[in-house]
This record gives C-alpha cells, sequence and structure tokens, in this order.
C-alpha cells in the first residue's frame, strides 16, 4: 500500500532547511568561540615541574603579591574550605570559629585534580585549598594561588625543618604542609594470616591468586602505578621510559589475572567492613579504618607495612590561600590555627593523617595512646622524606603515556 | 496511538499545508532539541577534535570545524579493534547489556501482562506498588545491595542456612553476573510501566474476534497480542537498554573491579583525568552511533504499525 502523503519536507523545502542551516553554524560557532575566550589565556606559560634534585623558588608576580602585615580578620564573612570528605576535625574547625567570631564552611571535593579543574574554572571563592605537593606547579602557574604573608603565620615554626623550605616551594612562599603520609599495605590478620611485611617483596602479596577478590589498590593512576614499579624494583616512579611503562602495564594486567582487585578509594571502610582483605593503602586510612570496625572487632586484627628504611612512597598534603577567596587575612589565620601543635594533635586524632609537627615525637605516638601497637608502621617519620621516593608532577607527554596504561588497566582487559 | 489516526480519509489539501499553528505549536520541543541536545553535542564535538590546556591539562574546545584535530578521536578508534584496550570493554557492555534486557523483558512482560489484562480490581494497587521503586533513588538501591551482598550480609547467610554451611561467597568483588543482575533490579521497573500502558490499551474487540473465530488461548496471544504490542516491547526495550548502555553507577557500586567495567566507566574515568576528557567525548560519540541505530529500528517498526493499522 503505497505510503499516503506524508506530512515530511519536499525537495525545495528541504533545501531551504539546508540553507539557513550552512548560514547558522558559522554564526553558533562564532558566538561559542567568543564565549570561550576567558579559557584559553593561560596556555602560553610552559610548567615548571620543582623536584628534590631542582627545587623551585615560585616567583611572587607584581599582579598577585601578598597581604600587608598587621590587618584585622575580616568581619562577617564565611570562611570557605575546600577539602576532602572526613578531612577535618570539626573541633578544630569550632575552636577557631570561636576564637574570632567567623563561621567556616567546608565544601568537598572526591579528587584533587578534580578540585583544581574546578577551582580552575572560576566562579568559586573558597579561602582555602588542600592540594597535594605535586600540584603547587599548577596553582602557581595558573595564578590561582596567592602568596603567604609570613607575619600571621608564625606556628610554621612547629613543623618539621624540612617543611619551612621544601623543594617544591622554597621559602613556602605559597603554601604550608597539612598532614604527612606513606603509602604501603595494609591487611586484617583474620583474613590474611601471613606476616606481608616479613616477605621479601611484600607488594607482590596483591599478585598472589591466594588472595584472590579480596584485595584492592588506590584508584588514583600515579600511586597505583609507582607502587608497581616499586614492585618491579624500578624506584624511578616517575619514570618517563617507555619500556618500564610496558612493564607496569604487563604487571597490571597480571594483576587482574591473578586477583582481580577493586580499584577504590574507600578501603578505610571496606577494610574494616571485611570486604577488603588486603590493600594497598595510605597510612592515615589504616589508622582511620579503627573507627569504622564492626562492634565487636578487635582493633588488633589490623596491620600495615611500610619499607622500615623509608625507601617507599611518602606524601604530604598542603594548605594553600586561593586568590579567589574573600577573607585573605582569616584564610592566613586559620592556616596557622591548624599549625598550633594542640589543634593538629586534635585533627590528627580525629581523622588519622598525622600533622608534621615537631612535637609529635613518632616513639610516643603508641604510649601516648595515639596509636596501637600493631600500627606503629603507620607513623610517619622525618627521616622518610629524606629517602622516601616522591611522586612528582609529569609533564604532558610523559603524563599521557602514563594514563594511557591507566585506563588499559581500568577499561579491564578482556 | 493509533485509533486516532484510523479515520485517515483521503486528506483535505488544506491539512498539509502551512499552517503557522502548529510549527509554532512544535517550538518548545525543538528549541529544547536545540539547546539541550544539539548545541550540548556540538560542545563534545569540539572538545573531542579540540586541543588539551599544556599546564592544566583541561579539555580546550575548537569551535571552528576547519581547525579539527582528529588525534583523541583516532587513539579511541585504534584501540577498539580487535587486541585494543578497550574493545573487550565494549563488548562487555554489549554482552551485560543484552543479557540484562532479556531478563528485564522475561522478568516485565509477564508482571505488566498480568496487571493490565488479569488483575482486574487489584489494576490500580499493583500499579502504584510496581511505582514505589520509583520513589527511592538509584543510588539508594544500589547501596541497599552493597549491604546486603557483603561477605557477611545477608545473602551469605541466608544462602548458608544459618551457619549449616560455609558460604563465603565474595559478590562484591568484580563478579559480572552480580553487575547484570544489579541492572536489571535498577532498571526493571522501568521495562514493567511502558510495558502495562501498551498492554493495557490494546483493544478488547480484536483479541474477541480471534477467540470467535477460533483461536484458543495461546494462539490468540500468539497471533494477535503479541504482533499487537511489538512496538510497545521495542519502546520498552529501548527505554530500558539506553540507560544501561550508559551505565556506570551499578558496576562502580556491586563491583568496582576492571574486569566488569563498562564503556559508561571507560566514559566516566576518562572525564575525571586530565588531559583525556578527548576520549571520554569519543566513547560518547561511539555510543551515541550504537544508539541511534536501534532508534531508527524503532521509529520503522512503529511506522510499520501505523501503516498496517490504517
Amino acid at each position: 500500500m503505497p505510503v499516503p502523503n506524508r506530512p515530511g519536507p519536499n525537495r525545495r523545502q528541504f533545501l531551504q532547511r539546508a540553507a539557513l542551516l550552512a548560514v547558522g553554524t558559522p554564526a553558533l560557532v562564532a558566538f561559542l568561540d567568543a564565549c570561550s575566550k576567558g579559557g584559553q589565556s593561560s596556555s602560553a606559560p610552559s610548567l615548571t615541574i620543582a623536584a628534590p634534585s631542582s627545587p623551585v623558588k615560585w616567583d611572587i608576580p607584581a599582579d598577585n603579591t601578598a597581604i600587608a602585615d598587621g590587618l584585622g580578620p575580616e568581619k562577617g564573612g564565611t570562611l570557605q574550605l575546600y577539602s576532602y570528605a572526613d578531612y577535618m576535625a570539626p573541633e578544630a574547625v569550632k575552636s577557631f570559629e570561636e576564637k574570632y567570631g567567623v563561621s567556616v564552611q567546608i565544601s568537598t571535593f572526591n579528587d584533587t585534580d578534580e578540585a583544581l579543574t574546578k577551582i580552575r574554572g572560576g566562579n568559586v571563592d573558597y579561602d582555602i585549598f588542600f592540594p597535594s605537593y605535586d600540584q603547587i606547579g599548577r596553582l602557581v602557574t595558573g595564578g590561582l594561588v596567592r602568596p603567604l604573608n609570613h607575619s600571621y603565620v608564625p606556628n610554621i615554626k612547629n613543623v618539621w625543618p624540612f617543611f619551612a623550605n621544601p623543594w617544591y616551594d622554597q621559602e613556602w612562599r605559597y603554601s604550608v604542609p597539612y598532614t604527612v603520609y606513606t603509602t604501603g599495605i595494609g591487611w586484617r590478620n583474620d583474613q590474611v594470616p601471613a606476616d606481608i611485611g616479613a616477605l621479601k617483596n611484600p607488594y607482590e602479596a596483591l599478585w598472589d591468586p591466594a588472595y584472590k577478590n579480596k584485595t584492592a589498590v588506590i584508584d588514583d593512576w600515579h600511586t597505583a602505578m609507582a607502587m608497581v614499579l616499586l614492585k618491579l624494583g624500578i624506584t624511578d616512579v616517575n619514570t618517563s621510559s617507555a619500556d618500564d611503562l610496558n612493564k607496569v602495564g604487563e604487571a597490571l594486567s597480571q594483576l587482574v589475572a591473578a586477583t582481580s582487585p577493586k580499584v577504590t578509594i574507600t578501603m578505610y571502610s571496606d577494610l574494616p567492613a571485611g570486604q577488603i582483605g588486603l590493600s594497598q593503602m595510605w597510612s592515615g586510612d589504616i589508622i582511620n579504618a579503627q573507627s569504622y570496625l564492626p562492634e565487636g572487632v578487635d582493633v588488633d586484627i589490623l596491620r600495615y607495612w611500610f619499607p622500615a628504611d623509608g625507601k617507599g612512597l611518602v606524601d604530604n598534603d598542603l594548605m594553600v590561600s586561593l586568590r579567589g577567596g574573600k577573607n585573605p587575612v582569616l584564610a592566613h589565620l586559620f592556616i596557622n590555627h591548624m599549625l598550633d601543635p594542640e589543634v593538629a594533635k586534635q585533627n590528627f586524632s580525629a581523622i588519622g593523617y598525622q600533622p608534621p609537627q615537631v612535637s609529635i615525637n613518632p616513639d610516643s605516638l603508641v604510649a601516648d595512646g595515639f596509636i596501637p601497637e600493631n600500627l606503629k608502621s603507620a607513623i610517619v617519620r622525618p627521616e622518610y622524606f629524606d629517602v622516601g621516593y616522591r611522586i612528582l608532577e609529569l609533564d604532558p607527554a610523559n603524563d599521557t603515556a602514563w594514563h594511557n596504561v591507566w585506563r588499559t588497566f581500568k577499561a579491564g582487559g578482556s | 496511538m493509533t485509533v486516532a489516526e484510523a479515520p485517515s480519509q483521503p486528506a483535505k489539501p488544506g491539512r498539509t499545508r502551512t499552517n503557522p499553528l502548529w510549527p509554532t505549536l512544535a517550538m518548545p520541543g525543538i528549541i529544547w532539541l536545540l539547546v539541550f541536545f544539539l548545541a550540548p553535542m556540538y560542545v563534545v564535538l569540539a572538545i573531542v577534535f579540540g586541543q588539551v590546556d599544556p599546564i592544566f591539562r583541561t579539555p580546550v574546545p575548537v569551535w571552528n570545524p576547519l581547525q579539527w584535530d582528529a588525534t583523541q578521536f583516532t587513539y579511541v578508534l585504534s584501540r577498539i579493534g580487535p587486541g585494543g584496550a578497550y574493545g573487550p570493554a565494549l563488548i562487555r557492555t554489549g554482552v551485560y547489556v543484552l543479557i540484562a534486557s532479556v531478563l528485564c523483558l522475561a522478568i516485565a512482560f509477564p508482571v505488566a501482562y498480568y496487571v493490565a489484562r488479569l488483575s482486574g480490581r487489584w489494576a490500580g494497587i499493583l500499579l502504584a506498588a510496581l511505582i514505589a521503586p520509583f520513589w527511592i533513588s538509584y543510588m539508594m538501591r544500589m547501596l541497599a545491595w552493597v549491604n546486603l551482598l557483603q561477605d557477611d550480609g545477608w545473602v551469605n547467610r541466608i544462602a548458608s542456612l544459618g551457619g549449616l554451611f560455609d558460604v563465603r561467597v565474595h559478590w562484591l568483588t568484580g563478579q559480572p553476573v552480580v553487575v547484570v543482575l544489579g541492572l536489571v533490579y535498577g532498571y526493571v521497573p522501568y521495562m514493567i510501566l511502558p510495558l502495562y500502558a501498551g498492554l493495557d490499551r490494546l483493544p478488547q474487540s480484536t483479541l474477541e474476534a480471534a477467540r470467535d473465530l477460533g483461536a484458543n488461548r495461546v494462539a490468540s496471544f500468539w497471533r494477535v497480542t503479541l504482533p499487537m504490542c511489538r512496538p510497545t516491547i521495542v519502546a520498552a526495550v529501548l527505554l530500558t537498554c539506553l540507560p544501561m548502555l550508559g551505565d556506570y553507577f551499578t558496576s562502580d557500586m556491586l563491583s568496582a573491579s576492571p574486569k566488569t567495567a563498562m564503556v559508561g566507566n571507560l566514559i566516566n574515568d576518562s572525564v575525571q583525568s586530565p588531559g583525556q576528557t578527548g576520549q571520554a567525548g569519543a566513547f560518547v560519540m561511539l555510543v551515541l552511533l550504537a544508539t541511534v541505530l536501534p532508534m531508527f529500528y524503532y521509529v520503522r517498526v512503529t511506522a510499520r504499525a501505523d501503516e498496517v493499522s490504517t
């Protein structure tokens, strides 16, 4: 049966409309082009990459100087913090609010790359951001952080000397340290009776089929792949060798075949809940895991390994004052507040991540009841920062090569 | 749908001529399509074929098609073929969605059929019960399953019959079965409702005619009911299948293992990695292409149904 006369376009109408579209498209292009002008301005400068062997003293440009000395705190404003969830003790915030009569609001992000993208997009007025040290290059080069006026932060004297002049930010022009942590292996000895830490190469336990369906690795490309490099005996955790990356790729496919790990950052709750028995883990997360244990499960089952000689991954997070913030003086005061020994200890107890405070003696943390005996190895020692391996920013080409290996792993293979 | 058009006598010449009222009424829809579909689609294209900021590794869209750079798109394409890294994930997605859709249909059709045709005065209550899962967010429903499927969760406890057997199934560590069943559980209400709507509107007279003309119950179902609700079935399958194709949350919550990564996970991972947003866009384009084809099939099926009914 022939199709009845449909109300569709005939040939003339079609041509007319196509012409209209052809005229319209360039207008749309021009419009969108105009919209995007703001985003492209900072593409010109290239990125300086700081490393222990090449310390960087970031410039302070004329249009982004520190605040003047002796200013009073802003009145009536709300200090905006931008941080991971559960990464700041509510009591520490409360004592600041009471001291200065202001309110503090915490916004959270899932990972710092996501946070950086949002900050760079503008339209946010966060005062303080808690990045990892390997992001400071992008933050400074992009003009997103404000240099610090040291006269507001006398408590810098309380931090480990290394952090008063770190290689990633000489003269601490833009940043102060917030927490320090190591990346090792956590396990529960009821599910994994073997003493992982006593193995010749503890990293290899994650490849042991005996623990199939019980393991996890950290869902962070650099941290996870650096662990694979260390397992392979390669200590350049920022390697630009294609050969090394191929080996990492192969080791990752073997990992999936052998133990089928979860790739997640919630091991601090999954391990105590019993879903995971053995996991790559941050030291702060295993300490935090104590508070997630179900009732009746003893803290004693938790174990953590990090090389006793400190030759593993060591990291630290920072506090920086964002340029978009409306309360720069309060931001300085808050940074100083968090470096206060008592506040820092209080914060440590709440979040499990250790502040690099001189007053916190790694040898007495167990005796003082901060950390149980069985998690002694999760204590971070200053000397780790002399010998440990540091994750650095990668140049764009290498960054892409690393990401491609990681994406292949996460796509799951066959 | 078909009944309204049934008395389509040879159309009066004036009816198909341009009457400004109808295009005007269609404007909101067209504007919606332009602003929320075509323009975003163009932005995705501009990002896929655009550049990457050298410092922040964020995508820099290129709006002028003459300056488009296909590197990121070809990178993804070259890894889809045999031996490529992304091929298995795409095949896995197809298989999961296919199995989940078939299971959804197997569950939803009898339920919808019963509610629409056999439940009598209970229809209203049953329908409300079917809509009830919509009141709870998808995320909450998946989180509930995470609790049930934990090693010491209720599923293992019930399977062990109160400790008689030692059941230690690790449901949540990369089990494809769990992901597929999660998809089925999550999307089956979306299948039941359109099927119910379609089955409810089947003209009773046609079915009576079939019985009058000597077809038994099975034959009238097979030769009358089923062919008449084919467009409904296709619509219902599409309605669940398309969101399943982009689903990453189910796999994230119930497995988090690369072994069950679906194309949605690939998109989600690459959107969040600096410098990889273009690849995410490329996957979006591929999924779109893969879903447009069944859409055309749907349009053809419904068009044919209209012809049959006239």
